[in-house]
């Protein structure tokens, strides 16, 4: 086993994964910001560096410093989460090259899967249903009006090295293609410095279902799957599982499927195939090459650490886990709690905790980086925490996690915390009768 | 009910020898209530309901815009391109003087009047604090 492990992130990613380090006796090395000396993950690893200033591209992007603390304290594999650089090829590639472990896939593969264009010719080639539409990047505006008559308005124009709905637009009539095309290009070139877009048929009313594997030489195991259909600006706010929209015959097509492909195209590690559901059909979107925020609510329903079995494909190349051994009970939910203001158009609410009591009890976990005293900067993303609950079927989930919410204090800044309460309680939660774009149609304020 | 002033001099001296912000005495039906403002030095900011900057005049006496949220500031829209404003130009209320980013999400800070840029007082990626003036007018 490795014995000392560099994790390359901060937030209570990192401190998850400290954790899992900690309990197999492998020494932590944890990377910080200037503002983050403080930080739960610096308090909780065995060394800590400090890599650069506030600026993610000066610390938590910056390679060369990361490099550099890896010589310096002799780690032996760079566990990147999620974010930062967790899906960047380049610095997987640096890091092998090092002679250090990357916990996670290949280069090749994270590339491959980054372009969503050839991530979705591997998918359909490898039998996965995909969504109708182009199936190179469209160049001209000719060509995108040529493809969007055939597969009908509206369409979705995304961006290839595309995510989290930045260079997304929906185009409703054949009179906006021009404009919107433009625009799309332009903001893809803006963030992902790649101009490349594609052409997709537009859902109305989908659901977000993903499914959650882990994969080694020896084979690849599905944990099944998660439905993130809460979300708001293509951000998911709710996660649980099993999803409440899908039946047996539905679950079992789409789990066997996914696992089929991914074997197919020789992965290593925790992943992440993300499909669209709508109408009885599911749609192959993107996968994620890394671990997800969402990941502890496959952990509560199955029993297994996802962060430590990620280290043991990574030491051994193959993974323990035959699917045999892995049956997920009960219902979970999991609340991402983050310090914004829903009342206030969802304003970034940074500042210091001055009290926080967070929930326990039956069945409840918490996963965060978060204390009475420490700083909430407006340097990095607002999620600040986790909630997840299990009940014995969704109905007990959801009472547990109200009464979670309920127990959990933070003073000092405005969380999402009163927002999920009001969610929760929703004849349309309750009863399972929204899709992604519900909360943007909803007036909670 | 008469005031005492003897008795909220006496509370005011001890707000100040236990450094409380608020003390409450009761005698009978009458209560007083005694409470020092809050000085907000904490880093909760607000942006204003209608988002715009707000002004703020300093003892230099020049017209300054200042952060309407903590976060890092942005002279331009994207590494390399060309600043929102520069020094010596002439610009309008409403014209966005640069971006403000907190917890990923970009806030465009616009200018609260007309007039010509003096300086410019932070720096591109700089940190600033709620209420940090960002640009001196002329």
């Amino acid at each position: 086993m490795f014995k000392k492990i560099l994790v390359a992130n901060r937030g209570e990613i990192a401190v998850r994964i400290i954790r899992a380090c900690k309990e197999w006796g492998i020494s932590t090395v944890a990377v910080h910001s200037d503002v983050d000396s403080e930080a739960m993950h610096v308090r909780l690893a065995d060394e800590s560096i400090c890599i650069g200033s506030h600026q993610p591209q000066n610390s938590y992007l910056n390679v060369a410093a990361l490099m550099s603390a890896v010589n310096i304290t002799g780690a032996e594999a760079i566990h990147p989460g999620y974010g930062f650089l967790s899906e960047n090829a380049h610095f997987a590639e640096i890091v092998t090259k090092n002679g250090i472990k990357f916990i996670g896939p290949s280069a090749e593969l994270i590339k491959k899967m980054g372009d969503k264009i050839e991530a979705k010719k591997i998918a359909k080639k490898n039998g996965l249903p995909v969504i109708e539409g182009s199936s190179e990047s469209v160049k001209s505006i000719t060509e995108a009006k040529k493809i969007s008559d055939q597969i009908g308005y509206p369409v979705l124009i995304k961006a290839a090295g595309g995510g989290g709905g930045k260079g997304m637009k929906v185009v409703k009539k054949p009179s906006d293609m021009e404009e919107l095309f433009a625009a799309a290009k332009l903001e893809s070139k803006k963030y992902f410095n790649n101009d490349k877009v594609y052409i997709e048929k537009y859902f109305n009313n989908p659901r977000h279902i993903e499914v959650q594997i882990m994969s080694g030489k020896n084979r690849t195991v599905h944990l099944s799957e998660r439905d993130c259909s809460v979300q708001r600006n293509h951000q998911k706010l709710i996660e649980e599982t099993p999803s409440p929209v899908i039946n047996e015959n539905v679950r079992s097509s789409l789990l066997e499927k996914t696992v089929k492909m991914v074997e197919k195209i020789g992965y290593e590690g925790a992943g992440t195939v993300e499909y669209i559901y709508e109408n009885g059909k599911f749609y192959f979107l993107e996968m994620n090459t890394r671990v997800q925020v969402e990941h502890p609510v496959t952990e509560v329903a199955t029993g297994i650490d996802i962060v430590k079995e990620q280290i043991w494909v990574a030491n051994t190349g193959n993974t323990a886990l035959t699917q045999n051994d892995i049956v997920p009970t009960g219902h979970v939910i999991e609340c991402r709690i983050n310090a914004e203001d829903p009342s206030k158009n969802f304003q970034p609410s940074p500042g210091l905790i001055t009290v926080c009591h967070q929930p326990s009890g039956f069945r409840t976990r918490v996963d965060g980086a978060i204390f009475q005293g420490c700083k909430i900067t407006p340097y990095y993303d607002s999620l600040i925490c986790k909630l997840i609950c299990q009940g014995r079927n969704r109905t007990e989930a959801i009472q547990r996690m109200l009464r979670a919410l309920d127990e959990f204090v933070i003073e000092g800044i405005v969380t999402t915390i009163g927002l999920h309460k009001k969610i929760l309680n929703h004849e349309k939660f309750i009863n399972s009768d929204f899709d992604v774009n519900w909360l943007a149609k909803e007036t909670f304020y | 009910m008469k005031i005492n002033k003897k008795i909220i001099e006496e509370l005011t001296n001890y707000l100040k020898e236990f450094n409380l912000t608020e003390i409450e005495y009761g005698e009978g039906s009458s209560k007083i209530k005694v409470s020092r403002a809050q000085s907000s030095s904490s880093l909760i900011s607000e942006i204003p309901q209608n988002k715009k900057s707000i002004e703020n005049k300093n003892k230099d006496d020049s017209f300054k815009v200042i952060s309407p949220i903590v976060g890092t500031a942005y002279l331009a829209s994207e590494p390399g391109a060309k600043n929102f404003v520069s020094e010596g130009q002439k610009i309008k209320k409403g014209q966005t003087i640069m971006i403000v980013e907190a917890m990923k999400t970009m806030n465009h800070v616009p200018s609260t009047k007309d007039g010509i840029v003096n300086k410019i007082l932070v720096k591109d990626g700089e940190a600033v604090e709620f209420g940090q003036p960002l640009i001196s007018f002329k």
